[in-house]
């Protein structure tokens, strides 16, 4: 079958056919099941730019709430070929690689601290990336030959990471952060860089974050390395770091 | 004007903000006309990302920054790409950041510009003074989102901090906030020489010490005051006249040591610069009614405060109210509102 030729200047929602627009939409209304409770997503859905809005499903969420699934034709395009991402800029080596860059590069054991700061207790991700067994097949940075890695675990606050990293002499320090409603992650990332900086370390250090919403282009801003969102693995971040600390002559 | 203040006095200034949306950029854009109106070379970096109409965190518009013809800037080479102006790279450092190497572009077209400059305040310095080598009179640091630390009088001379409805959803809170980073900003120096001359090899030496009422100096065998609070309240004699604090001074520290000493009402506090402290202004001002005394090796000099009375979430001030208690608060600090600067030009131009 011939697929139509897709106009990446004008890219639309795909349903069943090119540039029908169709787009699914799930929600909470805080008001009770029923024809009004329908209506009312309706035309929730209509304000939001969704032309022909239907509602699909409706569920009576039991506290006077009901839960929606909602179809419409979404109007607007988007330009992806004008779309850049900035992403982490580093050739990505194995676990084996990165041992022997370090034997062969550094020629001393890297000192890795990691924790999940401030309020978030999400454990998960920074779990994915530190710990022995690691995620999805990638074994984490405990296993590494040459990385001596310590995971603080959770709700760790910046003053407690900045500590343990002078203490252990750290040569990168990883932050993860899951929870960012209300932006609570901004003010806490920043405050990690204006303590290593109030403390004169933030020139001798590699300073990563990593977390689903986080992007290589926002931790330019937060005064950081690198940024690592999600399906991020141990090797890619430990490719980053050995290259910096050589790249950096941080040695 | 803003740039009255700066002209001949300052050579590198930073602008620092309380927050995201706080007017940062707008600031300098009225800087940026003000220098050209006055044919001042300007030279332009940032320690975050501006100009790239969108903002990162809030999804909101940012402003754009439109640079003149002769204006020097450090950008990153992914940032350089984005602008529409035509610019001649004249270096390209060995400074890398998130979105490729620091590059030294002179405007030859005016046109927008995006700037993505160093990570690191030592590396923005180093940036600043490369700058104003190939001819810039006056250097800009836009500053990101609440970091403060570029406004180090290590880094910058002076420094504008931006404030506004951003901050909060309720005025006081927002000239509470304010005045704080201005008092820290503006902590009283020590001024006497022998003195001096002792902290400046304390802090050089990155040892955090004890000064008697006889200038004896003990140094303390901690690589950190972060955790050390306990340690350090135990070092504290009656004698003991300073504690010298040579990198950051958090809120947990102060809070140790006042519990595990009572002999710090004569003792003084001194660290680098406002910028090393972090403890919010109620804490703040608790400590400092307990007793405690905090001085700087160097103040910040804030050469000014802009206001912003609108926030990205919907709500905004009143902007005379606004502008008026902030001035009132603020004494002799000039308050400028960047939204509204040139409808009430006599009220704020003064
Ligand atoms: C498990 C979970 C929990 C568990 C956490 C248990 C634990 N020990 O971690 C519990 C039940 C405690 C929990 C609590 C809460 N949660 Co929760 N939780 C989740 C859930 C279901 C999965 C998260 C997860 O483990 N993902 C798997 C890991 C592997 O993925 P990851 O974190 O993205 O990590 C990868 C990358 O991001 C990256 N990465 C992450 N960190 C780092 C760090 C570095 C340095 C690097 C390089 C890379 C990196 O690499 C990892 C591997 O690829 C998500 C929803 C979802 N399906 O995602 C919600 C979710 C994260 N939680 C959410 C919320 C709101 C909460 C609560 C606030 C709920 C409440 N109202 O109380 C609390 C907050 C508690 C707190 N103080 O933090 C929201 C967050 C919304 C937001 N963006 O702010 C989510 C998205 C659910 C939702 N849709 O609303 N939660």
């Amino acid at each position: 079958m011939a697929l139509e030729k897709v106009d990446l200047t004008r890219v639309k929602p795909y349903g069943d056919t090119l540039n029908d627009g169709m787009m699914q939409l799930s929600f909470t209304l805080p008001i009770p099941y029923g024809d009004e409770a329908d209506e009312a997503a309706r035309r929730l859905a209509r304000k939001m730019g969704l032309e022909e809005p239907s509602v699909v499903h409706s569920h009576d969420l039991g506290v006077g709430y009901t839960f929606f699934v909602v179809y419409g034709k979404c109007q607007h395009t988007v330009n992806y070929e004008e779309i850049e991402v900035p992403k982490v800029d580093v050739e990505i080596m194995s676990k084996y690689e990165v041992e022997d860059f370090i034997k062969e590069n550094i020629k001393r054991d890297v000192v890795i601290v990691g924790a999940c700061t401030g309020t978030d207790a999400h454990t998960v991700g920074i779990d994915a990336i530190m710990n022995m067994k690691g995620y999805d097949g990638h074994y984490g940075l405990e296993r590494y030959k040459m990385v001596e890695a310590y995971n603080l675990g959770s709700q760790v606050p910046n003053e407690e990471l900045v500590a343990k990293a002078i203490e252990l002499n750290a040569d990168a320090i990883l932050v993860s952060q899951v929870v960012t409603q209300k932006d609570v992650h901004i003010p806490n990332l920043t405050e990690l860089t204006e303590l290593l900086e109030a403390e004169g370390m933030r020139d001798k250090i590699v300073l990563v974050c990593g977390g689903p919403r986080i992007s290589h282009e926002l931790a330019k801003e937060l005064g950081y390395d690198a940024g690592f969102g999600s399906g991020s693995f141990a090797n890619n971040v430990a490719s980053f770091i050995v290259k910096e600390i050589v790249e950096r002559k941080l040695v | 004007m803003l740039i009255d203040i700066i002209q001949n006095n300052y050579k590198i200034i930073s602008i620092v903000g309380m927050g995201k949306n706080a007017g940062k950029t707008v600031t300098l854009n009225h800087l940026i006309e003000e220098a050209a109106i006055n044919g001042i070379t300007i030279g332009i970096t940032s320690t975050g990302r501006d100009g790239e109409g969108i903002d990162l965190v809030t999804g909101t518009e940012k402003p754009s920054i439109y640079a003149f013809e002769g204006t020097y800037i450090a950008t990153s080479e992914k940032a350089l790409k984005l602008g529409d102006a035509k610019i001649e790279i004249i270096k390209v450092t060995d400074y890398r950041t998130p979105m490729g190497k620091i590059v030294i572009g002179k405007v030859r077209d005016a046109g927008y510009v995006q700037i993505a400059g160093p990570q690191t305040t030592k590396e923005i310095k180093a940036i600043s003074n490369i700058l104003i080598d190939f001819g810039a009179e006056v250097v800009f640091i836009d500053g990101a989102i609440n970091r403060l630390s570029s406004a180090a009088p290590s880094v910058s001379q002076g420094c504008i901090l931006a404030t506004g409805a951003v901050v909060s959803r309720d005025m006081n809170k927002v000239i509470r906030d304010t005045l704080h980073a201005v008092e820290l900003f503006k902590l009283p120096e020590v001024k006497e020489d022998t003195l001096r001359i002792l902290i400046k090899d304390i802090i050089q030496k990155e040892n955090i010490s004890l000064i008697d009422e006889n200038y004896n100096v003990k140094t303390l065998d901690i690589k950190t005051s972060l955790n050390s609070g306990k340690i350090i309240s135990q070092h504290i004699t009656k004698s003991t006249r300073y504690v010298i604090f040579p990198g950051s001074l958090v809120k947990n520290t102060i809070e140790d040591i006042v519990k595990g000493s009572r002999l710090i009402k004569n003792v003084t506090f001194v660290v680098r610069d406002g910028t090393k402290i972090f403890v919010g202004p109620v804490d703040w001002l608790r400590l400092c009614r307990q007793g405690l005394k905090v001085k700087a090796l160097n103040s910040v000099s804030t050469l000014a405060v802009t206001i912003n009375p609108y926030s990205p979430q919907g709500y905004y001030f009143d902007q005379r109210e606004f502008l008026n208690s902030m001035k009132k608060h603020l004494k002799d600090i000039p308050v400028f509102d960047v939204v509204h600067g040139g409808e009430y030009k006599d009220e704020i131009y003064r």
